[in-house]
């Protein structure tokens, strides 16, 4: 059975989350309401997935899931915001979440996000989608800062084409169905977006570490 | 501490400087005084005042009126003294009297107190005294109760508009902290209220009827909220984010991706592609029925900013358009294409039945990388 762990701070939210998700069939193994909170129980009870709000009283998302992300565990992170803020999303995105929903997507869509999340396919929103191709296409256009700096991480074409397209709205299905791929494939390529941009952000972080002097 | 203690201490400056020159005058001219020993008494008086009252300006609650007349009281009293010290003769003819400028002291505290108006009857009163102790009126006479009053008149406008810089350099750095303030209250507070409207949202689809349309008002109201606060930095002056206004769209119905960094364009253009977008928006709500949904996507190139409107619903069936068109009944279309030409860009609406409606806006860059 998927293992879940709720982070949000609203416990009204909480409790929902968690009613839902028992519901349907996961084991919610914890519910907390801070991220440092967060951090321990994930490091103790290693679930499979953390649903967490981006708006946290003690510690930032990105925080967060850096901390949730450095830890050995293979734990994948599905996001939720209430206000959608775009910096916020894409910055969270790049820190290692696997997907993002905003808290006013139904239930279904909540829950079909979770299972998806759980299988290892990153879930994508048309929104997400746009704010990746956007920041894609920023780091193509900035010159990459200080010597040494890391090449802009570039997408192929196929990439995204299929990215385009799940920006428009399309389902992973119409887009295959749309570009005569298997479902599979258009699966692959959103992941590999998505690993091309984590993998930048670790590189980048390291270089600034370097940069700053610290080991 | 304000911008009106530099003022004061300024004063205590001059009063000891003046007291300077008097003694300077007295140790030159004391041989020919008519009551020398009260000469250096006098000095010895003036001397004590001004340590006095220099002790007494340097606390603000203590600069009342009581101070200010004592100050202006003891000084003309010390004035008309020196009349009686130096014999009649030896000041007339305009000769300046011992204590020198030492008598303007107590017009500058008024003027710094109280504005020109104070510093006017201050003026008028030592001036006055002056006059009375040279008893004849000269050129030189009135030349000094003239300066005085200038002095009273200036020195208190230039320490009224100090008083008001500051009031206002106040209420700007009290404003710039309050707005600070509510902009992180309001952050906090959006994201509560947008978690709120989200829950009723949630619980109104699970409980249906009445209360799934209530979650629905929540819903659309939430995405409203969520367009309005989303922060973006704000663009210089005939320039606006794209982004920024497409958000607006967004409803439980429309979903809109863009970049998260801004997508600068001239604000005429802004203008004309969210008129566009909003027909093609009002296009589907009518061709598709309530229930069809709809993405706008604005991507931003260097070449290019181009903005997509996307629908599900039932599609445009082929040679649809061309007999609309043949029958003038192509209103919103063309109202889409001659805004978008205006902008030397070009629309293409590609359509299947069954596969919904794709309105591709693109409008071209002029200098590759600057605003469109």
């Amino acid at each position: 059975m998927t293992r879940v762990v709720v982070v949000d701070d609203h416990p009204m939210w909480r409790e929902g989350v968690a009613r839902d998700l028992t519901e349907a069939g996961y084991d919610v193994v914890a519910a907390v309401g801070e991220g440092t909170q967060a951090a321990r129980v994930c490091a103790a009870l290693r679930p499979d997935v953390v649903v967490l709000d981006l708006q946290l009283p003690d510690l930032s998302g990105v925080e967060v899931i850096t901390r949730l992300v450095a830890g050995e565990s293979k734990v994948r992170i599905l996001v939720l915001s209430a206000s959608g803020e775009h910096q916020d999303v894409l910055d969270a995105v790049k820190a290692g979440a696997c997907g993002y929903l905003v808290k006013s997507a139904r239930r279904e869509e909540f829950l079909e996000a979770v299972q998806r999340t759980a299988e290892g396919d990153p879930v994508f929103t048309a929104g997400l989608a746009g704010l990746v191709l956007g920041e894609f296409r920023r780091l193509a256009t900035t010159p990459a800062t200080g010597t040494g700096g890391a090449a802009a991480p570039r997408l192929t074409e196929r990439e995204t084409e299929v990215l385009r397209l799940v920006a428009k709205g399309l389902s992973y299905r119409e887009v295959a169905e749309r570009l005569q791929l298997s479902h599979r494939t258009v699966q692959n390529h959103v992941q590999n977006t998505l690993g091309k941009l984590h993998l930048h952000n670790r590189v980048e972080l390291v270089r600034y570490a370097i940069e700053q002097g610290l080991e | 501490m304000g911008l009106e203690a530099p003022l004061w201490r300024a004063l205590a400056v001059f009063r000891l400087a003046a007291l300077g020159y008097a003694f300077l005058l007295v140790l030159n001219k004391y041989r020919q005084f008519a009551h020398p020993a009260a000469g250096w008494l006098v000095l010895a008086g003036m001397g004590a005042w001004t340590l006095l009252v220099w002790v007494a300006y340097r606390e603000p609650r203590r600069r009342g009126w009581q101070l200010l007349l004592a100050d202006l009281v003891v000084t003309a009293g010390l004035l008309l003294v020196t009349g009686w010290i130096g014999t009649g003769d030896r000041w007339r003819g305009g000769a300046g009297t011992m204590s020198g400028a030492w008598i303007a002291a107590p017009v500058l505290a008024w003027a710094i107190s109280g504005g020109r108006r104070r510093g006017t009857v201050a003026a008028i009163v030592i001036g006055g005294v002056d006059l009375v102790l040279h008893r004849d009126v000269t050129v030189n006479t009135i030349d000094s109760a003239v300066l005085l009053l200038l002095c009273g008149i200036v020195v208190g406008h230039v320490a009224r508009l100090t008083v008001d810089a500051q009031a206002r350099l106040q209420r700007a750095v009290e404003l710039e902290a309050s707005t600070r303030e509510r902009e992180r209250l309001a952050r906090g507070m959006h994201d509560s209220v947008l978690q709120a409207l989200a829950l009723v949202q949630r619980r109104g689809a699970e409980l249906g009827g009445e209360a799934a349309a209530l979650g629905r008002l929540a819903g659309d109201q939430g995405a409203a909220l969520r367009a309005l606060v989303v922060g973006h930095p704000p663009q210089p002056d005939g320039v606006e984010d794209l982004g920024v206004r497409l958000d607006r769209f967004s409803t439980g119905q429309v979903a809109v991706a863009a970049p998260a960094t801004p997508v600068p364009v001239s604000s005429s253009t802004a203008a004309e592609v969210t008129a566009a977008v909003g027909s093609a928006l009002d296009n589907v709500s009518v061709h598709c029925g309530p229930g069809a949904h709809a993405w706008v996507l604005l991507e931003d190139e260097p070449a290019a900013v181009t903005v997509t409107v996307r629908d599900n619903g039932p599609g445009i069936a082929p040679g649809r358009l061309e007999e609309a068109a043949a029958d003038g009944r192509l209103g919103v279309s063309q109202s889409i294409q001659g805004r978008i030409r205006d902008l030397g860009g070009t629309v293409t609406i590609t359509s299947a039945p069954g596969a919904g409606t794709e309105v591709e806006l693109r409008i071209p860059r002029r200098v590759p990388g600057r605003q469109a």
